[in-house]
């Protein structure tokens, strides 16, 4: 079977506070939206999270690839 | 809605099959992607979207040619496969981000470019996809639309669909070249050109590729040798499975 996840074991301890070494490339943050919204994002560099408050939702970025999914966001309640 | 379950078909279909994407012919290679490194003379400065990137082709192709690349697709396993074959080639200004092509998560007008290649027959919602990517790129942006097109005529439309759905179970639909141009036209854009051309797909290769399992892949053959004279001379049917396919590549502008 292949191993697709072979070279992607960056896993960024949960403890740790300092921004992720892959975290989201500047120049894609700008022209980034809350795919729901259309509405801005937030950088959370602690979390490495983009914040949609418009749709309450967190979307993560893994590997340096932020997850633009609705479904794989947190909601900003819980 | 069925659109969320759509994504979990084709992230499930393609997660697995990543490399195997990356490193068919069919899709690294073309008269097709010659062509749109063509188009892309006097782009230095643009930023380019490859919308449904895949094995990241189209990326790979523009990213020489133009300030920044977005390569952005459904499958996560897709995208690492991609950025790991742009840094081996290189080609630093190839970012990578996850999402779906219906619902763009990108800022009207932020692209000068939009490209996609083989991807618009997986979208849940074609239109609506059509219509996002109108939206994110600039009033007077360019875009290249390439995919697989029914051949219109119902009989051959019927069947190129169950071949394709057998093959690949996240397939949604080959549009025919006259409803992509009335969708487009809808969507806002303005085609300046339509070229059409034909693709071999080498039997063996093209099931391993997708990793179709055995019943449905015998059940391909069996309709091939099956279906009327019509459709074994449109797509060319060899004895071995192989046959012809219809690509269109649809250049358009978004009007100022």
């Amino acid at each position: 079977m292949s191993d697709t996840k072979g070279e992607d074991a960056d896993e960024v301890p949960a403890s740790d506070a300092a921004p992720p070494q892959q975290a989201v490339d500047p120049r894609l943050l700008e022209i980034l939206v809350c795919p729901l919204t259309k509405q801005p994002l937030v950088y959370d560099r602690t979390r490495n999270e983009l914040i949609s408050r418009a749709a309450g939702l967190a979307y993560p970025i893994r590997g340096g690839i932020p997850i633009m999914l609705p479904d794989e966001a947190r909601p900003l309640d819980a | 809605m069925s659109g969320s379950d759509q994504a979990r078909v084709v992230a499930a279909q393609f997660g697995p099959r990543a490399e195997a994407y990356l490193q068919s012919a069919v899709h690294a290679q073309g008269a097709d992607l010659a062509a749109f490194a063509g188009l892309l003379a006097g782009s230095e400065d643009a930023r380019l979207l490859d919308l449904g990137c895949g094995g990241g082709h189209m990326a790979f192709t523009a990213a020489p040619h133009v300030r920044e690349v977005v390569a952005y697709d459904l499958s996560r396993d897709m995208l690492a496969v991609v950025a790991r074959a742009a840094t081996e080639r290189g080609l630093g200004n190839v970012r990578t981000e996850q999402g779906g092509a219906e619902s763009l998560p990108f800022a009207d007008a932020s692209f000068d470019w939009v490209a996609s290649r083989f991807s618009a027959h997986h979208w849940s919602d074609w239109t609506a996809g059509l219509r996002e990517a109108r939206r994110v790129l600039k009033p007077g942006g360019r875009g290249v639309f390439i995919d697989v097109v029914s051949p219109g005529v119902p009989v051959l439309d019927t069947y190129i669909q169950s071949v394709e759905v057998l093959r690949d179970t996240s397939h949604v639909r080959d549009y025919a070249r006259a409803e992509w141009e009335a969708a487009l036209a809808a969507a806002g854009f303005i085609t300046q050109a339509t070229r059409m051309h034909r693709l071999r797909m080498e039997f063996a290769s093209w099931i391993a590729r997708m990793q179709t399992p055995a019943p449905l892949a015998t059940a391909i053959r069996a309709l091939q040798t099956a279906m009327a004279e019509p459709v074994q001379r449109h797509f060319a049917i060899e004895a071995d499975g192989s046959f012809m396919i219809d690509v269109a590549t649809f250049e358009v502008t978004r009007p100022l």
